[in-house]
Protein backbone atom coordinates (compact mmCIF):
# COMPACT_ATOMS: atom_id res chain seq x y z
CA UNK A 1 0.00 0.00 0.00
CA UNK A 2 0.86 3.29 -1.24
CA UNK A 3 1.59 6.12 1.81
CA UNK A 4 1.03 9.11 -0.12
CA UNK A 5 -2.30 9.99 -2.09
CA UNK A 6 -0.63 11.67 -5.20
CA UNK A 7 -0.53 9.11 -7.94
CA UNK A 8 2.65 7.03 -8.74
CA UNK A 9 3.55 6.77 -12.07
CA UNK A 10 5.06 3.24 -13.21
CA UNK A 11 8.55 4.06 -14.75
CA UNK A 12 10.34 1.60 -17.57
CA UNK A 13 13.15 1.21 -19.55
CA UNK A 14 12.80 0.69 -23.40
CA UNK A 15 14.55 -1.53 -25.60
CA UNK A 16 15.84 -1.30 -27.95
CA UNK A 17 17.03 2.50 -26.84
CA UNK A 18 16.30 5.60 -29.28
CA UNK A 19 18.92 7.72 -30.68
CA UNK A 20 18.89 11.45 -29.81
CA UNK A 21 21.05 14.49 -29.22
CA UNK A 22 20.48 17.11 -27.03
CA UNK A 23 20.73 20.82 -28.28
CA UNK A 24 21.13 23.66 -25.73
CA UNK A 25 19.54 26.71 -27.15
CA UNK A 26 20.06 30.09 -26.87
CA UNK A 27 17.32 32.54 -26.40
CA UNK A 28 17.58 33.91 -30.11
CA UNK A 29 17.60 30.22 -31.06
CA UNK A 30 14.60 29.13 -29.11
CA UNK A 31 12.77 32.26 -30.76
CA UNK A 32 13.50 31.13 -34.31
CA UNK A 33 12.86 27.46 -34.20
CA UNK A 34 9.77 28.29 -32.70
CA UNK A 35 8.55 30.75 -34.41
CA UNK A 36 5.89 30.38 -37.34
CA UNK A 37 8.02 30.33 -40.40
CA UNK A 38 10.78 28.49 -38.61
CA UNK A 39 13.72 28.08 -41.37
CA UNK A 40 16.00 24.88 -41.67
CA UNK A 41 19.45 25.40 -40.31
CA UNK A 42 22.78 23.97 -41.46
CA UNK A 43 25.68 21.73 -39.63
CA UNK A 44 28.56 23.42 -41.78
CA UNK A 45 32.39 22.26 -41.68
CA UNK A 46 34.47 23.49 -43.94
CA UNK A 47 36.04 21.29 -47.05
CA UNK A 48 39.69 19.49 -46.31
CA UNK A 49 41.47 21.46 -47.87
CA UNK A 50 39.90 24.43 -46.13
CA UNK A 51 39.81 23.64 -43.31
CA UNK A 52 43.61 23.11 -43.85
CA UNK A 53 43.93 26.55 -45.49
CA UNK A 54 42.24 28.55 -42.42
CA UNK A 55 43.50 27.01 -39.38
CA UNK A 56 41.22 27.55 -36.44
CA UNK A 57 43.79 27.74 -33.33
CA UNK A 58 40.65 26.98 -30.94
CA UNK A 59 39.69 23.71 -32.51
CA UNK A 60 41.16 21.03 -35.29
CA UNK A 61 37.92 19.67 -35.98
CA UNK A 62 34.32 21.85 -35.97
CA UNK A 63 31.20 21.85 -37.01
CA UNK A 64 29.68 25.18 -36.93
CA UNK A 65 25.16 25.61 -36.55
CA UNK A 66 24.26 28.40 -38.92
CA UNK A 67 20.98 30.11 -38.54
CA UNK A 68 20.49 31.98 -42.05
CA UNK A 69 22.13 34.98 -40.73
CA UNK A 70 24.13 33.29 -37.61
CA UNK A 71 26.86 31.30 -36.77
CA UNK A 72 27.40 29.35 -33.70
CA UNK A 73 30.05 26.96 -32.83
CA UNK A 74 29.01 23.41 -31.49
CA UNK A 75 30.82 22.16 -28.44
CA UNK A 76 30.21 18.65 -27.08
CA UNK A 77 29.83 19.16 -22.97
CA UNK A 78 30.10 15.62 -21.32
CA UNK A 79 28.03 15.22 -18.06
CA UNK A 80 28.88 12.64 -15.73
CA UNK A 81 24.89 12.47 -14.96
CA UNK A 82 22.64 10.85 -17.53
CA UNK A 83 20.21 12.44 -19.14
CA UNK A 84 17.36 10.71 -20.10
CA UNK A 85 14.57 11.10 -22.60
CA UNK A 86 11.19 10.25 -21.48
CA UNK A 87 8.10 9.38 -22.95
CA UNK A 88 4.31 8.59 -21.87
CA UNK A 89 4.67 4.34 -22.34
CA UNK A 90 2.79 2.65 -24.95
CA UNK A 91 1.74 -0.07 -22.36
CA UNK A 92 4.39 -2.98 -23.59
CA UNK A 93 5.22 -3.97 -20.27
CA UNK A 94 5.16 -7.88 -19.29
CA UNK A 95 2.75 -7.56 -16.55
CA UNK A 96 4.56 -10.09 -14.62
CA UNK A 97 7.52 -7.74 -14.14
CA UNK A 98 5.68 -5.22 -12.79
CA UNK A 99 6.13 -7.34 -9.47
CA UNK A 100 9.45 -5.84 -9.49
CA UNK A 101 7.65 -2.42 -8.18
CA UNK A 102 4.32 -3.09 -6.46
CA UNK A 103 3.49 -6.43 -5.38
CA UNK A 104 -0.10 -5.55 -4.99
CA UNK A 105 -0.44 -3.65 -7.79
CA UNK A 106 -3.52 -5.48 -8.95
CA UNK A 107 -5.36 -4.61 -5.31
CA UNK A 108 -4.38 -1.06 -4.90
CA UNK A 109 -5.18 -0.12 -7.90
CA UNK A 110 -2.53 2.70 -8.11
CA UNK A 111 -0.34 1.46 -10.60
CA UNK A 112 -1.36 -1.39 -12.60
CA UNK A 113 -2.66 0.57 -15.59
CA UNK A 114 -0.25 0.93 -18.43
CA UNK A 115 -1.39 4.52 -19.32
CA UNK A 116 0.07 5.93 -16.39
CA UNK A 117 3.64 5.03 -16.80
CA UNK A 118 6.54 6.81 -18.51
CA UNK A 119 9.99 4.99 -20.42
CA UNK A 120 12.86 6.30 -20.78
CA UNK A 121 13.67 5.88 -24.64
CA UNK A 122 17.29 7.31 -24.44
CA UNK A 123 19.92 8.23 -22.61
CA UNK A 124 22.79 10.89 -23.22
CA UNK A 125 25.35 11.37 -21.61
CA UNK A 126 26.29 14.84 -23.52
CA UNK A 127 24.95 17.91 -24.46
CA UNK A 128 25.59 20.25 -27.16
CA UNK A 129 26.70 23.80 -26.49
CA UNK A 130 26.45 26.20 -29.02
CA UNK A 131 29.38 29.73 -28.72
CA UNK A 132 29.83 32.25 -30.23
CA UNK A 133 33.84 33.07 -29.97
CA UNK A 134 35.09 36.93 -29.04
CA UNK A 135 35.18 38.42 -32.68
CA UNK A 136 32.24 36.44 -34.15
CA UNK A 137 32.85 34.47 -37.29
CA UNK A 138 33.78 35.65 -40.63
CA UNK A 139 33.38 34.48 -44.04
CA UNK A 140 36.26 36.56 -45.46
CA UNK A 141 39.55 34.09 -44.78
CA UNK A 142 37.20 31.23 -45.91
CA UNK A 143 36.46 33.16 -49.00
CA UNK A 144 40.02 34.66 -49.70
CA UNK A 145 41.47 31.16 -49.87
CA UNK A 146 38.58 29.62 -52.14
CA UNK A 147 37.93 32.54 -54.35
CA UNK A 148 40.82 33.12 -57.50
CA UNK A 149 42.41 36.37 -57.27
CA UNK A 150 41.49 38.96 -60.17
CA UNK A 151 44.75 40.58 -60.79
CA UNK A 152 44.64 41.95 -64.44
CA UNK A 153 45.38 45.83 -64.67
CA UNK A 154 42.92 47.31 -67.49
CA UNK A 155 45.30 50.46 -67.45
CA UNK A 156 48.09 48.65 -68.81
CA UNK A 157 48.73 49.31 -72.10
CA UNK A 158 49.11 45.70 -73.17
CA UNK A 159 47.50 42.56 -72.34
CA UNK A 160 44.20 43.27 -71.46
CA UNK A 161 43.58 39.48 -70.51
CA UNK A 162 40.57 38.61 -71.07
CA UNK A 163 40.61 36.17 -73.60
CA UNK A 164 36.94 36.44 -75.26
CA UNK A 165 35.98 38.53 -73.20
CA UNK A 166 33.88 40.30 -75.26
CA UNK A 167 31.18 37.88 -74.39
CA UNK A 168 32.16 38.00 -71.22
CA UNK A 169 29.43 40.37 -69.78
CA UNK A 170 26.53 38.75 -71.89
CA UNK A 171 26.10 34.82 -71.09
CA UNK A 172 25.91 34.57 -67.45
CA UNK A 173 22.83 35.38 -66.30
CA UNK A 174 22.41 36.35 -62.60
CA UNK A 175 20.80 32.90 -61.97
CA UNK A 176 24.16 31.15 -62.79
CA UNK A 177 26.22 34.02 -61.15
CA UNK A 178 23.93 33.26 -58.10
CA UNK A 179 24.26 29.33 -58.71
CA UNK A 180 28.13 29.49 -58.56
CA UNK A 181 28.15 31.65 -55.43
CA UNK A 182 26.17 29.04 -53.07
CA UNK A 183 27.93 26.32 -54.57
CA UNK A 184 31.23 28.15 -53.49
CA UNK A 185 29.84 28.94 -49.62
CA UNK A 186 28.39 25.21 -49.20
CA UNK A 187 32.15 24.81 -47.96
CA UNK A 188 32.46 27.76 -46.13
CA UNK A 189 31.30 27.19 -42.30
CA UNK A 190 29.51 30.16 -41.82
CA UNK A 191 25.85 31.43 -42.48
CA UNK A 192 24.48 32.63 -45.94
CA UNK A 193 24.37 35.93 -44.79
CA UNK A 194 27.94 36.04 -43.30
CA UNK A 195 29.08 34.54 -46.46
CA UNK A 196 27.23 37.50 -48.32
CA UNK A 197 28.65 39.94 -46.26
CA UNK A 198 32.05 38.52 -46.99
CA UNK A 199 31.62 38.01 -50.66
CA UNK A 200 30.40 42.01 -50.98
CA UNK A 201 33.46 43.22 -48.78
CA UNK A 202 35.64 41.55 -50.89
CA UNK A 203 34.31 42.62 -54.28
CA UNK A 204 33.60 39.01 -55.14
CA UNK A 205 32.49 38.46 -58.62
CA UNK A 206 31.51 35.29 -60.76
CA UNK A 207 33.01 35.33 -64.55
CA UNK A 208 32.29 32.89 -66.88
CA UNK A 209 34.73 34.37 -69.38
CA UNK A 210 37.57 31.66 -69.61
CA UNK A 211 35.95 29.64 -67.18
CA UNK A 212 33.31 30.01 -65.16
CA UNK A 213 35.04 30.77 -61.78
CA UNK A 214 34.58 33.09 -58.79
CA UNK A 215 36.95 36.18 -58.42
CA UNK A 216 38.07 38.42 -56.10
CA UNK A 217 39.88 41.24 -57.35
CA UNK A 218 43.23 42.49 -56.04
CA UNK A 219 43.70 45.81 -54.49
CA UNK A 220 45.43 46.96 -57.55
CA UNK A 221 42.16 46.02 -59.42
CA UNK A 222 40.01 47.72 -57.66
CA UNK A 223 41.32 50.91 -57.59
CA UNK A 224 41.86 50.60 -61.29
CA UNK A 225 38.08 49.84 -61.42
CA UNK A 226 37.76 52.69 -59.13
CA UNK A 227 39.98 55.17 -61.04
CA UNK A 228 37.86 54.63 -64.51
CA UNK A 229 34.73 54.70 -62.34
CA UNK A 230 35.75 58.41 -61.69
CA UNK A 231 36.85 58.95 -65.32
CA UNK A 232 33.64 57.50 -67.04
CA UNK A 233 31.36 59.49 -64.40
CA UNK A 234 33.19 62.95 -64.72
CA UNK A 235 32.95 62.16 -68.93
CA UNK A 236 29.78 61.73 -69.00
CA UNK A 237 28.47 63.74 -65.78
CA UNK A 238 27.35 61.51 -63.75
CA UNK A 239 26.88 62.88 -60.18
CA UNK A 240 28.48 60.01 -57.71
CA UNK A 241 26.28 61.39 -54.29
CA UNK A 242 23.08 61.45 -56.24
CA UNK A 243 21.61 58.20 -57.32
CA UNK A 244 22.36 56.93 -60.81
CA UNK A 245 21.90 54.20 -63.13
CA UNK A 246 24.86 51.68 -62.65
CA UNK A 247 23.81 50.42 -66.18
CA UNK A 248 24.76 54.80 -67.43
CA UNK A 249 27.92 54.12 -65.14
CA UNK A 250 29.09 50.97 -67.01
CA UNK A 251 28.15 52.85 -70.36
CA UNK A 252 30.71 55.00 -69.40
CA UNK A 253 33.35 52.95 -68.26
CA UNK A 254 33.95 51.69 -72.07
CA UNK A 255 35.25 52.38 -74.63
CA UNK A 256 33.57 54.87 -77.40
CA UNK A 257 34.80 52.45 -80.00
CA UNK A 258 32.30 49.86 -79.80
CA UNK A 259 34.77 46.90 -80.66
CA UNK A 260 37.39 47.40 -77.96
CA UNK A 261 37.02 45.10 -75.35
CA UNK A 262 35.37 46.25 -71.82
CA UNK A 263 38.17 47.07 -69.30
CA UNK A 264 37.18 44.96 -67.17
CA UNK A 265 33.72 42.34 -66.70
CA UNK A 266 30.18 44.14 -65.67
CA UNK A 267 30.39 41.78 -62.85
CA UNK A 268 33.54 43.91 -61.39
CA UNK A 269 32.06 46.98 -61.48
CA UNK A 270 28.62 45.77 -60.13
CA UNK A 271 30.71 44.16 -57.52
CA UNK A 272 32.66 47.23 -56.71
CA UNK A 273 29.35 49.59 -56.84
CA UNK A 274 27.98 47.57 -54.33
CA UNK A 275 30.48 47.54 -51.83
CA UNK A 276 30.88 51.13 -51.59
CA UNK A 277 27.68 52.32 -52.39
CA UNK A 278 25.36 53.62 -49.56
CA UNK A 279 24.24 50.54 -47.25
CA UNK A 280 21.11 51.55 -46.76
CA UNK A 281 20.32 51.32 -50.50
CA UNK A 282 22.74 48.29 -50.59
CA UNK A 283 20.46 45.70 -52.71
CA UNK A 284 20.47 41.87 -51.78
CA UNK A 285 23.03 39.72 -53.12
CA UNK A 286 20.39 37.76 -55.38
CA UNK A 287 19.21 41.11 -56.70
CA UNK A 288 20.88 43.00 -59.42
CA UNK A 289 22.39 46.66 -58.40
CA UNK A 290 20.42 48.90 -60.64
CA UNK A 291 20.85 52.34 -58.91
CA UNK A 292 23.15 53.64 -56.51
CA UNK A 293 24.60 56.22 -55.00
CA UNK A 294 27.84 56.81 -53.36
CA UNK A 295 28.83 58.32 -49.96
CA UNK A 296 31.69 60.35 -49.98
CA UNK A 297 32.78 59.75 -46.79
CA UNK A 298 32.98 56.21 -46.49
CA UNK A 299 33.92 55.86 -50.25
CA UNK A 300 36.97 58.18 -49.34
CA UNK A 301 37.73 56.03 -46.78
CA UNK A 302 37.47 52.76 -49.06
CA UNK A 303 39.45 54.36 -51.71
CA UNK A 304 42.45 55.71 -49.13
CA UNK A 305 42.58 51.72 -48.15
CA UNK A 306 42.29 50.36 -51.01
CA UNK A 307 44.98 52.66 -52.42
CA UNK A 308 47.32 51.65 -49.51
CA UNK A 309 46.92 47.87 -50.13
CA UNK A 310 47.64 48.20 -53.44
CA UNK A 311 50.88 50.23 -53.20
CA UNK A 312 52.18 49.83 -49.94
CA UNK A 313 50.97 46.27 -48.65
CA UNK A 314 53.91 45.62 -46.33
CA UNK A 315 56.83 47.30 -44.04
CA UNK A 316 59.33 46.96 -46.81
CA UNK A 317 56.72 48.82 -49.32
CA UNK A 318 56.14 51.58 -47.10
CA UNK A 319 55.36 54.60 -48.66
CA UNK A 320 55.74 58.39 -48.20
CA UNK A 321 53.30 59.86 -46.07
CA UNK A 322 52.73 62.80 -48.24
CA UNK A 323 53.16 60.65 -51.57
CA UNK A 324 50.08 58.83 -50.00
CA UNK A 325 47.93 61.46 -49.63
CA UNK A 326 48.68 63.52 -52.79
CA UNK A 327 47.74 60.29 -54.67
CA UNK A 328 44.63 59.55 -52.87
CA UNK A 329 43.28 62.87 -53.37
CA UNK A 330 43.89 62.22 -56.88
CA UNK A 331 41.90 59.35 -57.33
CA UNK A 332 39.07 61.27 -55.73
CA UNK A 333 36.66 63.47 -57.59
CA UNK A 334 37.60 66.90 -57.56
CA UNK A 335 34.85 68.09 -55.12
CA UNK A 336 35.91 65.05 -52.70
CA UNK A 337 39.76 65.74 -52.76
CA UNK A 338 39.41 67.78 -49.44
CA UNK A 339 37.99 64.64 -47.79
CA UNK A 340 41.77 62.60 -47.49
CA UNK A 341 43.12 62.43 -44.43
CA UNK A 342 44.86 60.04 -42.28
CA UNK A 343 42.28 60.73 -39.56
CA UNK A 344 39.98 59.08 -41.90
CA UNK A 345 41.46 55.76 -42.42
CA UNK A 346 39.60 52.74 -40.90
CA UNK A 347 41.23 52.01 -37.75
CA UNK A 348 44.03 49.66 -37.51
CA UNK A 349 44.51 50.30 -41.11
CA UNK A 350 47.94 51.03 -41.18
CA UNK A 351 50.84 51.32 -39.65
CA UNK A 352 53.81 53.56 -39.84
CA UNK A 353 57.63 52.20 -39.53
CA UNK A 354 58.32 55.69 -38.92
CA UNK A 355 56.94 59.16 -39.08
CA UNK A 356 57.19 60.04 -42.55
CA UNK A 357 55.98 56.84 -43.80
CA UNK A 358 52.98 54.53 -43.71
CA UNK A 359 51.83 50.85 -45.22
CA UNK A 360 48.73 48.67 -45.42
CA UNK A 361 48.06 46.50 -41.95
CA UNK A 362 46.09 43.45 -43.24
CA UNK A 363 42.78 42.98 -41.82
CA UNK A 364 43.74 39.88 -40.06
CA UNK A 365 46.89 41.13 -38.30
CA UNK A 366 44.98 44.24 -37.12
CA UNK A 367 45.52 44.73 -33.60
CA UNK A 368 41.60 43.86 -32.06
CA UNK A 369 40.06 47.57 -31.69
CA UNK A 370 39.44 48.19 -27.46
CA UNK A 371 35.62 46.64 -28.18
CA UNK A 372 37.01 42.87 -29.39
CA UNK A 373 39.62 43.08 -26.77
CA UNK A 374 37.23 43.66 -23.95
CA UNK A 375 34.83 41.05 -25.64
CA UNK A 376 36.45 38.07 -23.98
CA UNK A 377 36.43 39.23 -20.51
CA UNK A 378 32.40 39.97 -21.02
CA UNK A 379 32.08 36.33 -22.46
CA UNK A 380 33.71 35.00 -19.50
CA UNK A 381 31.23 36.85 -16.84
CA UNK A 382 28.34 36.03 -18.86
CA UNK A 383 29.28 32.43 -18.95
CA UNK A 384 27.11 30.28 -17.25
CA UNK A 385 28.78 28.88 -14.17
CA UNK A 386 27.49 24.68 -14.83
CA UNK A 387 31.21 24.49 -16.77
CA UNK A 388 33.65 24.30 -14.22
CA UNK A 389 36.10 23.79 -16.81
CA UNK A 390 35.79 27.43 -17.87
CA UNK A 391 35.83 28.72 -14.47
CA UNK A 392 39.10 27.72 -13.69
CA UNK A 393 40.69 28.25 -16.91
CA UNK A 394 39.47 32.21 -16.02
CA UNK A 395 40.78 32.27 -13.43
CA UNK A 396 44.44 31.31 -13.60
CA UNK B 1 32.21 18.57 -46.29
CA UNK B 2 28.48 18.84 -47.34
CA UNK B 3 26.60 20.81 -45.07
CA UNK B 4 23.81 18.68 -43.20
CA UNK B 5 20.26 20.12 -43.03
CA UNK B 6 18.86 20.55 -39.40
CA UNK B 7 14.73 20.78 -40.24
CA UNK B 8 12.96 22.72 -37.17
CA UNK B 9 10.08 20.66 -36.98
CA UNK B 10 10.04 16.37 -37.29
CA UNK B 11 8.61 15.45 -40.45
CA UNK B 12 6.63 12.13 -39.06
CA UNK B 13 5.24 13.81 -35.77
CA UNK B 14 4.96 11.75 -33.36
CA UNK B 15 1.29 12.03 -32.67
CA UNK B 16 0.40 11.14 -35.93
CA UNK B 17 2.12 8.37 -36.19
CA UNK B 18 -0.26 6.97 -33.20
CA UNK B 19 -2.81 8.71 -33.31
CA UNK B 20 -5.07 5.54 -31.64
CA UNK B 21 -2.37 4.70 -29.24
CA UNK B 22 -1.42 7.81 -28.12
CA UNK B 23 -0.74 7.33 -24.34
CA UNK B 24 -2.14 9.84 -22.32
CA UNK B 25 0.70 11.46 -20.33
CA UNK B 26 0.95 10.92 -16.71
CA UNK B 27 3.30 13.37 -15.92
CA UNK B 28 2.70 16.98 -14.16
CA UNK B 29 1.18 19.31 -17.07
CA UNK B 30 3.97 21.60 -16.71
CA UNK B 31 6.39 18.61 -18.07
CA UNK B 32 4.35 17.85 -20.95
CA UNK B 33 5.42 18.31 -24.39
CA UNK B 34 3.67 18.23 -27.51
CA UNK B 35 5.38 15.01 -28.47
CA UNK B 36 5.04 13.82 -25.00
CA UNK B 37 9.03 14.06 -24.45
CA UNK B 38 9.98 15.10 -21.11
CA UNK B 39 13.77 14.80 -19.90
CA UNK B 40 14.93 13.10 -16.28
CA UNK B 41 18.91 13.70 -15.12
CA UNK B 42 20.25 11.22 -12.97
CA UNK B 43 23.37 11.12 -10.55
CA UNK B 44 24.67 8.05 -12.43
CA UNK B 45 22.92 5.50 -14.67
CA UNK B 46 20.31 2.84 -14.87
CA UNK B 47 21.18 -0.69 -15.42
CA UNK B 48 19.58 -2.85 -17.25
CA UNK B 49 20.63 -6.24 -18.14
CA UNK B 50 22.23 -6.16 -21.46
CA UNK B 51 20.59 -7.62 -24.37
CA UNK B 52 22.23 -10.58 -24.45
CA UNK B 53 21.76 -12.14 -21.15
CA UNK B 54 17.79 -11.78 -21.66
CA UNK B 55 17.79 -13.36 -25.02
CA UNK B 56 16.79 -16.16 -23.35
CA UNK B 57 13.58 -14.46 -22.27
CA UNK B 58 12.36 -13.27 -25.10
CA UNK B 59 9.47 -15.34 -27.12
CA UNK B 60 11.25 -14.60 -30.57
CA UNK B 61 7.93 -16.26 -32.32
CA UNK B 62 6.11 -13.20 -32.05
CA UNK B 63 8.22 -10.45 -32.08
CA UNK B 64 11.22 -11.19 -34.44
CA UNK B 65 8.55 -10.69 -37.39
CA UNK B 66 8.03 -7.32 -36.15
CA UNK B 67 11.13 -5.32 -36.69
CA UNK B 68 9.40 -2.11 -34.37
CA UNK B 69 9.20 -4.65 -31.50
CA UNK B 70 9.66 -2.75 -28.17
CA UNK B 71 10.00 -3.80 -24.73
CA UNK B 72 9.39 -2.02 -21.37
CA UNK B 73 11.75 -3.12 -18.15
CA UNK B 74 9.94 -1.64 -15.49
CA UNK B 75 12.25 -0.07 -12.90
CA UNK B 76 10.20 1.73 -10.50
CA UNK B 77 7.85 4.94 -9.92
CA UNK B 78 7.88 8.44 -10.46
CA UNK B 79 6.16 10.50 -8.08
CA UNK B 80 5.34 14.09 -7.85
CA UNK B 81 4.38 14.08 -4.02
CA UNK B 82 3.00 17.94 -3.93
CA UNK B 83 1.44 18.12 -7.09
CA UNK B 84 -2.13 18.27 -7.45
CA UNK B 85 -4.10 18.55 -10.90
CA UNK B 86 -6.60 20.66 -9.70
CA UNK B 87 -3.94 23.70 -8.85
CA UNK B 88 -1.84 23.61 -11.80
CA UNK B 89 -0.74 27.41 -11.78
CA UNK B 90 1.10 26.86 -7.95
CA UNK B 91 4.51 25.35 -8.83
CA UNK B 92 5.94 24.58 -5.16
CA UNK B 93 5.58 20.77 -6.17
CA UNK B 94 8.19 21.11 -8.10
CA UNK B 95 10.51 20.99 -5.00
CA UNK B 96 10.16 17.79 -4.73
CA UNK B 97 9.90 14.89 -6.61
CA UNK B 98 10.32 10.93 -5.69
CA UNK B 99 12.06 8.14 -7.69
CA UNK B 100 11.73 4.71 -6.15
CA UNK B 101 13.92 1.97 -7.87
CA UNK B 102 12.70 -1.39 -7.32
CA UNK B 103 10.42 -1.13 -4.32
CA UNK B 104 12.98 -0.64 -1.71
CA UNK B 105 14.92 2.16 -3.01
CA UNK B 106 13.98 6.07 -3.23
CA UNK B 107 15.63 9.15 -4.58
CA UNK B 108 15.05 12.39 -3.76
CA UNK B 109 14.72 15.48 -6.29
CA UNK B 110 13.00 18.21 -8.49
CA UNK B 111 11.81 19.94 -11.15
CA UNK B 112 13.99 22.76 -12.54
CA UNK B 113 12.99 24.65 -15.26
CA UNK B 114 16.27 24.59 -17.61
CA UNK B 115 18.77 27.80 -17.56
CA UNK B 116 18.84 27.24 -21.25
CA UNK B 117 15.64 25.17 -23.33
CA UNK B 118 16.96 21.82 -24.92
CA UNK B 119 16.68 20.88 -28.30
CA UNK B 120 15.92 17.15 -28.55
CA UNK B 121 17.26 16.31 -32.35
CA UNK B 122 17.12 13.09 -34.18
CA UNK B 123 17.71 11.57 -37.47
CA UNK B 124 14.85 12.76 -39.75
CA UNK B 125 13.85 9.38 -41.08
CA UNK B 126 13.14 8.53 -44.76
CA UNK B 127 15.44 11.10 -45.33
CA UNK B 128 18.13 10.09 -48.38
CA UNK B 129 21.64 11.51 -47.33
CA UNK B 130 21.79 12.44 -43.72
CA UNK B 131 19.39 15.06 -42.18
CA UNK B 132 18.31 16.17 -38.47
CA UNK B 133 15.10 17.25 -37.10
CA UNK B 134 13.88 18.54 -34.17
CA UNK B 135 11.54 16.56 -32.80
CA UNK B 136 10.84 18.84 -29.34
CA UNK B 137 12.35 21.21 -27.34
CA UNK B 138 11.72 20.70 -24.24
CA UNK B 139 12.32 23.45 -21.04
CA UNK B 140 11.87 21.69 -17.38
CA UNK B 141 13.47 18.60 -16.54
CA UNK B 142 12.94 16.06 -13.65
CA UNK B 143 16.35 16.10 -11.84
CA UNK B 144 17.78 13.40 -8.73
CA UNK B 145 21.02 14.71 -7.88
CA UNK B 146 20.78 12.73 -4.75
CA UNK B 147 21.73 8.42 -3.94
CA UNK B 148 19.20 6.19 -3.65
CA UNK B 149 17.56 5.73 0.00
CA UNK B 150 16.54 2.57 1.72
CA UNK B 151 13.07 2.68 1.95
CA UNK B 152 10.31 0.31 3.59
CA UNK B 153 7.35 1.63 3.53
CA UNK B 154 6.11 0.78 -0.09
Amino acid sequence: MSTQDSRSILFTHTRPQEGFRLLELTPELEALLTSKDAPALELKSPSTALAQAVVDPTAHDYVNLCTPTQTYRIRQVQSSNSLHILRPSRGEISQADIKVVEDEAGESGALNLPDEAVTALAKCSSTLELHIPPGGFSAVPFLEKSLRLYDRRSDDDGDIAMGGSADSTGPLGSKEMRTARENLCQDIPVSTAQCEQGWMELCAFVDGAEEMACWRPSARSRLAVWKRLVEGAVLQNIDLEKQFLVGDLWKSVLDDDEEMEPPFPRALLEAVVRRICIADERPPLTDDIKWASFDKLECTKWVGETYLAANAPTTSSAIGRSDFLHAWKDCLPETWRGEAALSKLPNGCYNSPDPTTIYFVEPAQRQPTNKTASAPATAAKNKNTRNWHELLKGRR
Amino acid sequence: MPSIKLHPHCSTPVKATATDTTPNNPLPALLQTPSGLALLELQGTINVPSGNEEEDDIDYSSSTDNPASTFETPIGKLMFPDYSVHNPDDTKWMKRAYMYVGRYQRMTGEVKKLPRPIAVLQKRQASEGEELEVVEIVRYKIFFKSRPEPVTNV
